[in-house]
């Protein structure tokens, strides 16, 4: 059981649990079989998209902020054959053990490796990388829940398994928008229906919508559409 | 220098061109939005994001193509996608999203009404066949089982009344557009009383029909400041997508068709006169008043070999479907027609003309041990265009024609036209324009400010090369294997209707 959920693991496969989640058997022991595990304690993260692993991780910091979001809108934990996750583990254990020269580097980057490797299977994973307006759409979908979020297009690209320049190169293919432009669009797509069908205060507006302030929210949304949101609200509320 | 916008409001995207005004394409731009599939049958879109995805792709436009440099806007033109429904209060609010052409959810309500003769005396009078992308049926929908938002509507109107809302306050409708929602008397210019009866509405509920050259529409002044375009900028209403399209393939009286593969696929022709078909398979539509473009449209069309592709090709790099499909119609070139005996259904997506039958499915017939995988790429390549063929046959019963045009980014590739008149047997010629919508946009802009006399004259002057001739020897291949292809199709209506059930689709 993991978060909740029952999952039947074979022999290869690898299951991430995070530190919000829960992980065992109801009936508090193994059907059958072994497994290894191994715990690692970040210093922070949350489901919000943080993740500090801590001093002994090489991973820059903007890219750990990428694999929190992932990690937390991922809903299958468990990744299938995954043989190089196995290896890595068979070679942590040997380094612990061995306790040779240069162990505790070899360590944290064994480590570093291991969370790479989950990534990236991940993202092949969750898309065959075919269908583009397919994952497009599961990304679009994952924009609209979390829209108050400050999406990075480093997050973005993450999700939809590729470098970031591909990544915009292909959105701009397919949408005629950056990624960040296009986010935009649904941000003020957004926040048009609230305007017009809500009373509710143009800053709550402008921070549910993942506007840094409701400063930001008016320059943007007046460049675009030639009114502030008050007067396109007061436009749209009484008959023309 | 003076030039002409054209604005295409197109089911995932907005396509805008703009053009001198001796027809010189200056440049192009597009900004794509999602349709949301709430349930499997569901096929919504955000109208405020479409709006915003408009306007936003426009401004950048202009700034970047336009006032920058030395042009001035004499006129916008719009096109849009047919079948869109968007109930709206009586502030012009929409209630929720619109519900665009591929929504399913009006099946029973099309079937119950085809049963009935009230289905052809409708069919007649508005020329629309009886089927749930009609915005008859969708009202007819929401009428029955969302009361709530049929009681708090004050109009239905299309993604297209909405955009010239937003940008002008006026809620009008072209005569092309509303041609299209099954609504609409085309001989008699406007609301159809029987249907209107049908849907359950008074005719009030619908926006104002006005003539496709309509151009009493004036910018807000927000958006003259935005856009940076004066008061006095000409915007002409327009007409549906399908319309421009057939004009701008230069299809205008006898004689001539013109088929376009995208996605989905359609085949066309134009006239005076509606085509009363007495199975009412084809479409009639107002291109403007007293002249209609009829013809059928495919589901199946590019989709399906794109999705041959994501299953069967070989992908060098992510999402590189492109590439894919290259290879794969290389791959098909070294088969011969009829793919030795290998045929294909396509109908994956169900298929409107010329079966109209939602249940339909595809199927490989006549496999042995011969054949290889080379000949299934092959196959399902014919198996599309046979499809098409089978539409453009049955509507040379109603109208003959003895040359056609293709557009489309499929029907473009040279293998694709190249079976196409070989199919037909007829000469086959490619628009020299890259987009039949933004050229019919023009020349009906054109038009309206006298540059051609009338459309017929601005449909002349598209020039086509005939560019396909038909190879007789595989004509005669293509007819034979096509007569299994028609059979089958009409032979596995049962078991069509049997396995959907199954599938539970």
């Amino acid at each position: 059981m993991i978060n909740g959920q029952p999952f039947t693991l074979y022999p290869g496969d690898t299951a991430i649990v995070l530190p919000h989640q829960e992980f065992g058997s109801d009936k508090g022991f193994l059907d059958l079989g072994t497994i290894s595990w191994m715990a690692i304690q970040p210093q922070q993260f949350s489901k919000n998209g943080q993740l500090v692993p801590g001093p002994w991780s090489s991973i820059p910091a903007n890219e750990c902020k990428s694999i929190a979001r992932l990690l937390s809108i991922n809903h299958v934990p468990v990744l299938s054959k995954l043989a190089t996750a196995a290896h890595i583990f068979n070679c942590l254990q040997k380094e612990i053990n061995g306790q040779e020269i240069g162990y505790t580097v070899r360590v944290n980057q064994l480590i570093d490796e291991l969370l790479i490797t989950i990534v990236r299977h991940l993202t092949r994973q969750n898309n065959l990388q075919r269908d583009f307006p397919q994952t497009f759409m599961k990304l679009e979908q994952s924009l609209r829940n979390n829209l108050d979020h400050q999406w990075l297009v480093e997050e973005m690209a993450v999700i939809v398994g590729l470098g970031t320049t591909a990544f915009t190169e292909k959105v701009k293919n397919y949408t005629g928008f950056s990624p960040l432009h296009y986010l935009i669009n649904i941000r003020i797509a957004e926040a048009i229906k609230l305007l017009k069908n809500t009373s509710r205060p143009v800053t709550d507006i402008a921070l549910e919508t993942g506007f840094y302030s409701s400063q930001h929210f008016s320059t943007t949304f007046k460049k675009l559409t030639g009114y502030t949101p008050r007067q396109f609200r007061t436009n749209n509320t009484r008959k023309t | 220098m003076d030039c002409i916008i054209t604005i295409d409001i197109g089911t995932s995207a907005v396509r805008i061109f703009a053009f001198e005004m001796n027809g010189n394409a200056i440049g192009f731009a597009k900004g794509s939005y999602p349709t949301f599939h709430t349930e499997p049958i569901y096929s919504e879109q955000d109208p405020e994001q479409v709006f915003i995805t408009v306007l936003y792709v426009l401004k950048n436009f202009l700034t970047e193509k336009i006032n920058t440099k030395k042009y001035k806007v004499a006129a916008i033109c719009f096109s849009a996608a047919m079948h869109s429904v968007l109930p709206v209060n009586k502030n012009g609010v929409p209630l929720g999203n619109a519900i665009t052409w591929a929504d399913n959810r009006g099946k029973k309500e099309a079937d119950d009404l085809k049963k009935l003769p009230l289905a052809k005396t409708i069919y007649d009078a508005t020329g629309t066949p009886i089927h749930p992308m009609s915005p008859l049926i969708k009202i007819a929908w929401i009428k029955r089982h969302d009361k709530e938002r049929f009681s708090k509507t004050d109009k239905f109107i299309a993604i297209k009344n909405y955009i010239i809302q937003q940008l002008t306050g006026e809620c009008v409708i072209d005569y092309s557009l509303a041609s299209a929602t099954g609504l609409f008397n085309i001989h008699k210019l406007h609301w159809d009383n029987n249907a209107l009866a049908y849907a359950g509405i008074n005719a009030d509920k619908l926006p104002a029909p006005v003539p496709v050259f309509y151009s009493s529409l004036h910018l807000r002044r927000e958006y003259q400041v935005s856009l940076g375009l004066p008061a006095k900028t000409k915007i002409i209403i327009g007409a549906s997508d399908g319309c421009m399209a057939t004009l701008g393939a230069g299809v205008w009286g006898e004689g001539k068709a013109t088929i376009t593969i995208e996605q989905s696929g359609a085949v066309r022709v134009a006239g005076n006169k509606m085509i009363r078909d007495s199975k009412q398979r084809f479409f009639n539509y107002l291109l403007t008043d007293g002249y209609y473009v009829s013809g059928g449209p495919t589901n199946n069309g590019g989709v399906i070999f794109e999705w041959f592709a994501k299953q069967f090709g070989v992908f060098n790099e992510a999402y590189g479907i492109d590439d894919s499909i290259h290879t794969l119609i290389k791959e098909a070139m070294q088969v011969p027609a009829g793919a030795d005996g290998l045929l294909f259904l396509p109908y994956l997506l169900g298929e409107r003309a010329p079966l109209w039958n939602a249940n339909a499915r595809g199927a490989y017939f006549g496999l042995n041990i011969k054949h290889e995988q080379k000949h299934f790429i092959r196959a399902t390549l014919e198996g599309i265009l046979y499809e098409i063929y089978s539409i453009g046959k049955i509507l040379e019963e109603h109208r003959a024609f003895s040359t056609l045009s293709i557009n489309g980014s499929f029907a473009v590739y040279p293998l694709w036209a190249q079976i196409i008149a070989d199919m037909f047997g007829k000469p086959v010629s490619v628009n020299n324009s890259y987009d039949s919508i933004g050229t019919g946009a023009l020349l009906l802009s054109q038009t309206e400010m006298g540059v051609y006399r009338s459309l017929e004259d601005a449909a002349k002057a598209v020039s086509l090369q005939a560019s396909y001739h038909p190879n007789k020897k595989d004509h005669q291949v293509y007819m034979k294997y096509f007569s299994v292809f028609e059979k089958l199709s009409h032979k596995l209506k049962d078991e069509f209707e049997e396995i959907a059930l199954l599938q539970n689709l």
